[in-house]
């Protein structure tokens, strides 16, 4: 069954909706109705005639067109009984905002049950419950507790943890990032990482996938999904030990921890295990908008010493290689550079950062057949104009030359017109070369990965 | 449930090869059958009761003759009734002295997220004080186990570093993928170690193994 009714409704409710502004329930319809979606919305809440200027209905039923989704922040108490009539009215997904079920143990599991069962019984689908909602950036569609719309992209983010997961969404809007979808899973009742990746697989406007995982239930089948799909995806994941752990028997048995086995089955499946937020959101920027290489020698070119050498060391650290220029490509830099200055890679332009120089230099890095990914280094100087490297490397025309490169305008506020530049010409730009370089290891893997676990 | 003989005979089964083990339950016994496995011979103590025999003086190594098998027999059963006199006893298991290799230890976790999950490691301080493992979910193809044993830090051991003769990868993988098969037909094994499964230039033999399944089945 498709998801789509949930991801790209035509027409909401929000069950719960209220007037009153510090209640999740007036946050998410005030989301929904400023954040440029096209359908309509309906609030629906018993108590109220009008709210934010909207008719409100008393109950889902009531409203006189087709609902798609279903957006419920009620009190537990009602839960069921407005998901049953949702059931009714032939709404066909919901998002449970709603909490206190299985997350509580005891008696919120047995609700949890109850609620599934309504979701089945009706062939709904169901985000949640205990879910901060689901956000669309393309079609404007917030539906969610998030203060504001990201940035539209090609990175769909599925996190399970609702407040963690808002954070890491503001995040990426303070970064510039692209979103797509921004899907907070929640206790993932019937909807869940599986069901996930398979709709993302399918979903034109998702280019990469990013996820913040906790656990994942059905294990064989998440790598089985992850196996069959040619998008990057990225994890990062958290809870790293298992506690209560029994007397062990024998040695595997105390040496694979969940940790080593969640790390095993990420390889397996083809998803690019990160450690931390940044890297997370690092790779993910990369993989949106830069090819995966098909291999891991790399190209690095700096007008200044230090941050090549910064990034020779990171390049060696995650098993990339810096690899030695053909002569010809060397003669041909050579020309471009001061006399004094190196033509072996990584290339110095001994402070040189004029657009000649960086035009030049990267395209014939780009064309030798020993490189594979370049790195691009800018390090700001007060008599520097970072838009000159930046607007050369974005014009090279790439032809048929598909290999990524990773920008490194270093410099702060004094780089941002370059900056700008760089990310309108689709070149994935980082403030420090360990960053570029880590993101760029991400696209190496992802390259792996496809020669060698995707179906 | 979990005895040696049952994890034996699984192993036998699926074609991964044994050192074999003989159960002897008096001294003539034991002589007899030392005698015709020719020596050295290493004698473990056989109990229920006892799971980690090195502790309790349960295993002797290296015996050359049927004098120091006589005198094996009794030190051992000495020192196990002083250390652990509650055990119960049912003789020993005797097993011909293997020649030396490279010890590796290939293990099976039941997880609960993703069902069995195999571990490669070397014997030993890599998997004892390093933790030098790699892992995957099964099932494993031979590809998949070349990868796992290719992964490990120490590898380069088994490639024959410093002029070493290399170590017969071939064998290795093709314990983990038999193992592999037979998980897909007992998903009751929670957890097995073979340990160590020595590798030579050509061949390798599981020396020890240990397994638990569950008992609700």
């Amino acid at each position: 069954m498709t998801l789509k009714a949930i991801f790209e409704p035509e027409s909401i409710a929000v069950i719960g909706a209220s007037s009153s502004p510090d209640k999740w329930g007036h946050v998410i319809l005030k989301n929904l109705l400023s954040s440029g979606y096209k359908g309509e919305v309906f609030p629906v809440n018993p108590k109220d005639q009008t709210i934010l200027d909207r008719k409100c209905y008393n109950s889902v039923l009531n409203i006189p067109v087709h609902v798609d989704l279903a957006v419920i922040a009620v009190p537990r108490s009602y839960a069921l009984n407005v998901t049953e009539e949702c059931g009714k009215k032939g709404v066909k997904g919901i998002i449970m905002v709603t909490a206190g079920f299985s997350e509580l143990g005891g008696e919120g599991r047995e609700i949890e049950k109850e609620l599934v069962e309504i979701i089945e019984r009706y062939h709904m689908r169901l985000v949640g419950p205990n879910t901060l909602g689901v956000v669309n950036a393309h079609t404007g569609m917030n539906a969610s507790i998030i203060s504001r719309l990201p940035e539209a992209g090609g990175i769909s983010f599925i996190t399970q943890s609702g407040t963690l997961g808002l954070a890491l969404a503001d995040w990426t809007m303070e970064m510039g990032l692209g979103l797509h979808l921004v899907i907070s899973t929640g206790n993932k009742a019937n909807i869940d990482d599986v069901d996930l990746l398979e709709y993302l697989a399918q979903d034109p406007n998702t280019d990469v996938i990013a996820m913040y995982v906790e656990g994942i239930s059905r294990g064989r089948d998440f790598i089985k999904a992850a196996q069959r799909i040619s998008k990057p995806i990225l994890a990062l994941k958290t809870g790293r030990t298992q506690s209560g752990a029994k007397a062990v028997f024998s040695h595997t048995g105390s040496l694979a921890g969940s940790d080593e086995v969640y790390s095993a089955a990420f390889k397996q499946a083809g998803i690019i295990r990160v450690d931390n937020i940044e890297d997370l959101f690092d790779s993910a920027l990369a993989l949106s908008v830069q090819p995966a290489p098909n291999g891991n020698r790399v190209g690095i070119i700096s007008n200044g010493g230090g941050a090549s050498i910064i990034a020779s060391d990171a390049c060696e650290r995650l098993g990339l290689t810096i690899s030695e220029l053909l002569p010809a490509t060397q003669q041909k830099i050579k020309k471009l550079i001061p006399e004094f200055a190196s033509a072996h890679n990584p290339i110095d332009t001994a402070g040189l950062a004029k657009f000649e120089t960086y035009n030049g230099i990267v395209r014939h890095m780009l064309l030798d057949p020993n490189i594979d990914a370049l790195v691009v280094i800018y390090v700001h100087t007060i008599m520097g104009d970072p838009a000159q490297p930046a607007q050369a490397v974005v014009d090279i025309r790439r032809g048929d030359c598909s290999k990524p490169i990773i920008a490194c305008w270093m410099g702060g506020t004094g780089t941002e017109q370059g900056v700008k530049i760089l990310k309108n010409g689709g070149l994935p730009n980082y403030p420090v070369p360990d960053r570029a370089v880590e993101a760029l290891a991400s696209l190496v893997q992802h390259h792996g990965f496809l020669e060698k676990v995707k179906i | 449930m979990n005895g040696k003989h049952d994890v034996w005979e699984l192993l036998k089964e699926y074609q991964i090869p044994v050192l074999p083990i003989v159960k002897a339950s008096s001294l003539e016994e034991v002589i007899e059958v030392s005698n015709s496995m020719g020596y050295p011979v290493v004698m473990k103590i056989s109990s229920p009761d006892i799971s980690h025999k090195s502790d309790v003086g349960g295993i002797i190594l290296d015996i050359n003759s049927e004098e120091e098998v006589k005198n094996a027999y009794h030190n051992m059963m000495d020192t196990v009734n002083q250390k652990v006199p509650d055990a119960r006893i049912d003789g020993v298991m005797l097993q011909k002295m293997a020649e030396p290799g490279i010890e590796v230890i290939i293990g099976v976790k039941l997880d609960p997220q993703f069902g069995h999950v195999i571990m490669f490691g070397l014997g030993g301080i890599f998997v004892e004080i390093y933790r030098d493992v790699s892992f995957r979910v099964t099932p494993i193809n031979s590809e998949m186990a070349r990868d796992m044993i290719l992964e490990i830090k120490s590898s380069p051991i088994l490639m024959g570093a410093r002029g070493r003769p290399a170590a017969d990868i071939n064998a290795i993988i093709n314990v983990i993928i038999k193992l592999s098969e037979m998980l897909e037909k007992n998903p009751d094994i929670v957890e097995l170690d073979i340990n160590p499964l020595i590798v030579y230039e050509k061949n390798a033999v599981a020396v020890d193994a240990r397994m638990l399944k569950n008992e609700k089945n």
